[in-house]
């Protein structure tokens, strides 16, 4: 988005009709509320940037069906003119219709019509060009079905649109709504805007509506409409004086047959603006991160560099583009309700006021008198940006331009820096309101986007402290990667023709996390419906499961206006977490996800895992929906991007430990309950405190051995060099694919096999990299950030003295245990007990002795016991065997 | 339920025609597409090329001929149907004359700058007026006036009380002393001519005392809105607040030795009563209260001794919530007349002239325009039946029912009345039933489960947060009510209720509300209980918090 610069945020509001009363609708299911259908074809008006037009900003939805838009706005508009009372210079005409025609072209490119052009919303900046206003209105009410208000203006509109008459909801008389308006009906618009800037007064401003209606059509039948106009206003003499290419304009645009009046690109082309249309360029639009052209294409830097820091305005804010700086007034207490109702533009009556006397069965209610809050009142109140400066009035200019180069000190070095790392520490639910903190980290973020992929390792390191929900989508797609010109791949999806899926799709996409407003929206269905097919067609050896509609859900709502970046997230989020999750015959997939899930149960929370186990509660019971849509299920949206933030850091073996952390928050309960019970309690999920769940899971994480969780059927290794880029290889980002040394690393087991299992493996080389027993003893890693870990023997004795790793205890097996499971107190033992909570791992000759060893300390809840894969003969190549040297 | 009729579409198919150079061969590529176009024109321009198996050096020239191509006759479209517009206008086709009228109607009717000016209401004056002063130091002040006059009221009631009671008496003896009589003196006519006398004397006083009623409570009424305005300008005139402030204080001081002597008592009954607090929702939740209250319908009403523990407190809040959007509301079970004659109707009547109504005009007053309001509707019904005679009519009986008498109301419909003066609740649902739900076979489709469904949509659209619902659908027990027709008639009003509020979720954006379910007094104990367990296992109650260190 452009930035602020000498602009300001504007709101105005206006109420979307209601409803009938208990209508649903063609597939049995409840109506879209008018608001949320406004409210998803809103969306598209945000990336819709000209320099002629007001930008789009945000909108929100209020009470009773109350929408709030935010846009850029100015004070001085052309009405001003009209109240000055004196005609404007025909060059200043010129102008002012050109630069409208600029605006309107650009809006019909992209198919928006403005409808309510008048002279209040052409609005001037300060240098006097024009920018449009409330251009997208007629768009988002689709064509103004959505609410009670005729859009446009009175005297402005254009013959046609009268003559297509009024949607009226109270007139049962017009069943249908009338077509809707085409550009042309803009140029008559401007045509009398133009005139009434000529005449230096308003058109037919104190006669009754319909008698101006009337007159409007009436007009049909003259000849010269212009000098018809002209009479009519007393301004003969003024027109007549015009020069010709003015009176020639306001005569081109004040045709009255649309089929010859000219559209605003034919206009634009016109001879008339022969002499200033040589002054303007035609607008480029910026290239956005994910194009196939040079972004640095048109960068032109001047010859003397220093000629950019000319200017040395104190007011860095208004660098910063519109949205961010809507965002930040949003935060340091933005209530763009409160704005209006001091402005007296909500008004409202107490609702006991307003109640009904009588209600019939179906629900329509009598005797409620019309309530004239509900009026349009379309004035734009200027949202003071005072209380956020005040807010932002500490934070030094450097702040504002930090240097990317440095890698040692991301945070800006300033007197409010101490501030700041001392706001690192604080919850993330309180840092993402901190004014301040979020200003830095999305200015951050910003720049070290804008250098993707550059500085994707910066990306990476910024993103583990957190990530500023405002640039969220586009740093997901940073971390998972994004890169290529996705919009063509994504176009060239042939995302239309009907397929076997779209049944299912259809059946699923209206009960996907429709509480949100952009998601239940009709955009937002038609959106969802394209990229999930999309997906579908362009992944020809996986299907669509249900569960693929949740998946897709958080990336469709962060990339709403860009369906080409949720494909490509969703399509490089699926194979890094959920590989072959979605093939047609995904049952050997997911059995061998739910053992290791069970597997890391055990390993983490023995206790947890014994109880399960024995009232039956096993993970194919209620994990599948977790792993299948990783979390996106069964959790809000706002908890999910908390979730995915960190999910998106870790390997594919993050989603074990967020399941651990889960059932862990619901440990109390599911000890105390028997099998009903927890299937009670997970066919409705109690609420989850995420950030003890991400906090405990990162816990778990690092607790974990990588090799803990291998898969056979996780994603294979990935051909050396696709992490060209340097993305730094820290132990727990990367995959335990990824590593190399295969004769060290685990084996591939059946899945019968795996079942039997109490604790899982863990191979060699992880054992030796945990040890630290690697002969290349340089670590790379500081000690702390790795988990304690104890090796037990459980050789004999005799075994364990021919050779043995360093620093492993020797536990023999019948020492240790009882023949009913008990552990047994002894010496041994008692080192055993010493070491609990360490990582243990069990090393024996035979797996089969080792798996019984470790099944029976889960069985007396000991955390954290592995087994070693292969057994002491995996190591036995290695030569870091030691031999005990004999005692002097 | 209707299905809403689509807009009507004029789909036209044309002919998209392209022709290219491949080395030596000249295509011709033709397509047929529907306009208005729908589709996005690069997902359409995707599609060709990759079913049509378009080379990619096309490409771009085909994106180019495809854009012009749909812009040129789309706009081509918007022409011919203008002109097909306007033409139908001079043809006369359309009037011209009702057309702008439309137009400026829907102007009228819709904007706030070609809306007429708003005449100005008293009732919003005076409402904005007690709000404002409710919610400042004078809110005391205006709490001990009321309940003086509530006071002065009750005096009134009691002496009437007690001079119906000495008539009464007085007419036993009479009687007593004819019936003695009856066959020596007197003959069957005589007696009957008392009997009739007394009963005209028993008129007579009622009217009397009624009109009495009436009159002090008008004049109540008057005195008190006038006494708040004028509060109201002097405190707005006068910069030194502590003088007003003391003149505030003053005029309870000499209120108040009155307020103790005469109030009514009223039982203290004991309340059983239990409370959760359900989530609801499958991936966002919002947190709800719900309240089992074993007690009687008109206490939420009854305006509790002055002085008793918590009363002035809750009249107090009812007063500072009734101008607010959290208002409660309570729903009564009547039957199809609309008037305050017998029953429950009749009690609650009673109840609401314990206590002069400052802000809203008296019942009666209420129920005689809805009365009109009902007629109105019905004829509004009828006419819209005459009109569209395709819908079916649902129930034969229903419509002659309502025919018959058109001012009865039919089960599941319900009138609303407004309230100032009672103890707990502003608003009045009077739900419409019939004996019906006195049987044990209703379903979730019954009349009276959608009348609480629409009771529900009220609360959404004008903020009444708290509702209190009588559970069983019936407000006294009888012989019928068992205890298997009580679990299984609190079962299904749960399990509604439950639906109704998950989908009020999508009305008004989830907002947290207080739902109390009422249950007769008469039950026993243990059969609260069952219900206060069954309550559970409908609506997920949210876990209990548990604080933990941290670790």
């Amino acid at each position: 988005m452009r930035p602020l610069k000498d602009a300001q945020l504007g709101a105005f509001t206006f109420f979307a009709s209601a409803l009938p009363h208990d209508v649903c609708g063609s597939n049995g299911l409840p109506l879209t509320p008018n608001s949320i259908k406004i409210l998803g074809r809103f969306q598209i008006l945000k990336t819709i940037t000209h320099p002629r037009l007001c930008q789009y900003v945000d909108i929100s939805r209020g009470k009773h069906e109350r929408l709030i838009v935010v846009a850029e706005h100015f004070e001085r508009s052309l009405s001003g003119f009209q109240k000055q009372g004196k005609a404007a210079s025909s060059e200043k005409m010129l102008q002012i219709g050109y630069e409208v025609l600029e605006g309107l072209e650009f809006m019909n490119k992209h198919g928006l019509v403005h409808r309510a052009l008048s002279a209040h919303n052409v609005l001037l900046d300060c240098k006097g060009n024009v920018k449009l206003a409330k251009f997208g209105l007629y768009h988002m009410t689709d064509h103004g079905a959505d609410v009670d208000f005729p859009i446009g203006y009175p005297s402005y509109l254009a013959p046609e649109v009268i003559a297509q008459g009024c949607f009226h909801p109270s007139d049962p008389s017009h069943d249908d709504a009338p077509l809707p308006s085409g550009p042309k009906a803009d140029v008559w618009s401007l045509g009398v805007l133009l005139f009434e800037l000529c005449a230096g007064r308003r058109l037919l401003h104190n006669i009754e509506i319909s008698e101006r209606l009337k007159f409007i059509l009436t007009l049909g039948c003259m000849d010269d409409i212009v000098t018809v106009l002209a009479e009519e206003h007393g301004c003969l003499d003024t027109i007549k004086e015009l020069p010709e290419n003015v009176v020639e304009l306001l005569r081109k645009c004040l045709t009255f047959l649309p089929s010859k009046r000219p559209t605003p690109a034919e206009l634009l082309g016109d001879p008339v603006f022969n002499v200033i249309s040589c002054h303007y360029t035609p607008f480029q639009k910026p290239i956005s991160l994910f194009a196939s052209s040079l972004r640095c294409a048109h960068l032109d830097l001047p010859d003397d560099i220093s000629d950019l820091c000319k200017e040395d305005d104190d007011d860095f804010l208004s660098e910063r583009a519109i949205d961010e700086v809507y965002h930040l007034w949003c935060l340091a207490g933005g209530d763009m309700e409160k704005e209006l109702t001091n402005k007296d533009i909500i008004q409202s009556k107490p609702p006991v006021c307003t109640l009904p006397n009588f209600v019939l069965e179906d629900g329509e209610s009598f005797g409620q008198c019309r309530d004239r809050s509900f009026l349009l009142d379309d004035t734009t109140v200027t949202l003071s940006l005072c209380q956020l400066k005040n807010r932002l009035k500490d934070v030094v200019g450097e702040a504002y331009y930090p240097l990317l180069e440095d890698e040692q000190s991301a945070l800006p070095q300033s007197n409010s820096s101490n501030e700041l790392s001392a706001t690192v520490t604080l919850p993330l639910i309180i840092r993402e309101r901190d004014t301040e903190y979020q200003l830095i980290r999305i200015i951050l973020f910003d720049r070290l986007l804008k250098a993707y992929p550059y500085k994707k390792n910066l990306v990476w390191k910024e993103a583990r402290v957190d990530i500023p929900p405002l640039v969220r989508g586009l740093a997901w797609a940073a971390l998972l990667g994004i890169e290529g010109d996705i919009q063509a791949k994504y176009d060239s999806i042939d995302k239309d023709t009907p397929i076997p899926t779209d049944r299912q799709i259809e059946v699923d996409i209206p009960r996907c996390h429709q509480y949100d407003e952009l998601l239940s929206s009709p955009e937002g269905h038609s959106k969802f419906r394209r990229v999930l097919k999309a997906w579908v067609v362009s992944h020809p050896d996986l299907v669509y499961w249900q569960g693929l509609d949740s998946l897709c859900a958080p990336f469709l709502y962060l990339n709403f206006n860009h369906e080409a970046l949720a494909y490509a997230c969703m399509s490089a989020f699926i194979p890094k977490y959920l590989y072959n999750f979605f093939l047609k015959d995904n049952s050997h997939v997911i059995q061998e996800y739910l053992k290791v899930f069970s597997l890391m149960i055990a390993f983490h929370d023995p206790e947890l895992s014994n109880h399960l186990n024995e009232i039956r509660f096993i993970p194919d019971l209620y994990a599948i929906p977790w792993f299948l849509t990783m979390f996106t299920h069964v959790f809000p949206l706002h908890k999910i991007f908390h979730l995915w933030d960190t999910l998106l850091l870790g390997n594919s073996s993050f989603p074990f430990c967020i399941g651990v952390a889960i059932l862990q928050q619901l440990r109390d309960r599911l000890l105390a309950n028997g099998f009903n019970e927890c299937i009670l309690l997970f066919s409705d999920l109690p609420e989850i405190d995420i950030e003890r769940c991400v906090r405990e899971s990162i816990n778990l994480f690092c607790w974990t051995p990588k090799s803990a969780t291998y898969r056979q059927h996780a994603q294979p290794l990935k051909v050396a060099g696709d992490n060209s880029f340097g993305k730094t290889a820290s132990y727990f980002s990367s995959d335990y694919q990824d590593m190399p040394n295969p004769d060290l690393s685990r084996e591939p087991l059946a899945l019968s096999d795996l079942k039997e299992e109490m604790s899982p493996r863990v191979s060699a080389a992880d054992l030796i990299d945990l040890c630290e027993l690697s002969l290349s003893a340089i670590s790379k890693r500081n000690r702390a950030s790795k988990p304690k870990i104890v090796a037990v023997d459980i050789r004999n004795v005799e075994d364990f003295s021919r050779g043995h790793i360093s620093g492993s205890i020797n536990v023999a097996f019948n020492l240790a245990f009882s023949p009913d499971g008990e552990l047994l107190q002894c010496p041994t033992t008692g080192i055993l007990q010493n070491y609990r909570g360490r990582v243990i791992v069990v090393i024996s000759n035979a797996m089969q002795t080792a798996a019984m060893f470790s099944a029976h300390l889960v069985k007396v809840n000991f955390p954290r016991v592995c087994i070693l894969d292969g057994g002491i003969n995996k190591l036995k190549p290695t030569g870091l065997l030691t031999v005990p040297s004999p005692q002097i | 339920m209707k299905k809403v009729r689509g807009r009507s579409s004029c789909a036209v198919e044309k002919e998209f025609v392209f022709e290219f150079n491949a080395g030596r061969h000249s295509c011709v590529l033709k397509v047929p597409l529907q306009f208005p176009i729908q589709q996005n024109i690069s997902d359409l321009h995707g599609r060709l090329m990759l079913l049509h198996k378009i080379p990619c050096f096309i490409e771009n020239e085909l994106k180019t001929s495809l854009t012009n191509f749909v812009e040129k006759e789309t706009t081509l479209d918007y022409d011919r149907e203008a002109e097909s517009a306007l033409l139908r206008l001079t043809s006369g086709d359309v009037d011209v004359n009702q057309l702008t009228n439309a137009w400026s109607r829907s102007y009228e009717e819709t904007t706030l700058e070609h809306a007429r000016p708003e005449e100005p209401s008293w009732d919003e004056d005076f409402a904005d007026v007690y709000h404002e002063l409710i919610h400042s130091p004078a809110s005391d002040t205006l709490l001990n006036l009321e309940h003086n006059y509530f006071v002065s009221i009750s005096e009134l009631i009691s002496e009437r009380d007690m001079e119906m009671k000495k008539l009464l008496e007085r007419q036993a003896a009479e009687m007593d002393k004819v019936m003695h009589e009856l066959g020596n003196t007197l003959s069957d006519h005589d007696v009957n001519a008392v009997a009739s006398q007394h009963f005209d004397a028993q008129q007579v006083l009622e009217n009397k005392w009624a009109s009495e009623l009436k009159q002090v409570s008008g004049i109540q009424k008057h005195e008190y809105q006038g006494w708040v305005i004028k509060l109201h300008q002097d405190l707005q005139k006068s910069h030194n607040s502590s003088q007003i402030n003391e003149e505030i204080k003053m005029q309870p001081s000499q209120l108040s030795e009155a307020s103790d002597s005469g109030a009514r008592m009223f039982e203290e009954q004991p309340q059983l009563e239990e409370s959760f607090t359900i989530h609801l929702g499958a991936q966002l939740k919002t947190m709800h209260n719900l309240r089992l209250v074993r007690a009687d319908v008109l206490d939420f009403c009854k305006h509790r001794r002055h002085g008793s523990s918590g009363s002035k407190l809750r009249r107090l809040q009812t007063a500072l919530s009734l101008y607010s959007s959290s208002l409660c509301g309570l729903v009564l079970l009547v039957d199809n007349r609309v008037n305050s004659y017998s029953g429950i109707k009749r009690d609650f009547a009673t109840v609401a002239k314990e206590c002069t109504d400052f802000h809203f005009p008296c019942l009666e007053a209420q129920l005689e325009e809805v009365q009109q309001v009902v007629l109105y509707a019905r004829a509004q019904r009828s006419s819209k039946h005459k009109e569209q005679p395709d819908i079916q009519r649902n129930g034969d009986d229903k419509s002659k029912n309502v025919e018959r008498n058109p001012s009865n109301i039919l089960p599941g419909e319900f009138y609303i009345s407004r309230h100032s003066n009672l103890s707990e609740v502003h608003v009045v649902f009077h739900l419409c039933v019939d004996d019906n739900v006195r049987s044990g076979n209703i379903t979730a489709r019954d009349p009276a489960i959608m009348g609480l469904r629409n009771i529900l949509k009220v609360c959404c659209t004008h903020d009444i947060t708290t509702v209190t619902i009588p559970l069983l659908l019936v407000h006294n027990m009888s012989e019928e009510m068992t205890i298997p027709w009580c679990l299984k008639r609190a079962e299904l009003v749960f399990k509604c209720v439950k639906g109704f509020m998950m989908e009020m979720a999508s009305w008004d954006g989830g907002i947290s509300r207080t739902v109390q379910f009422l249950v007769p007094k008469s039950i026993s104990e243990e059969m609260f209980y069952q219900l206060s367990n069954m309550l559970p296992q409908i609506f997920r109650v949210s876990s209990t918090l548990t604080l933990t260190s941290k670790h």
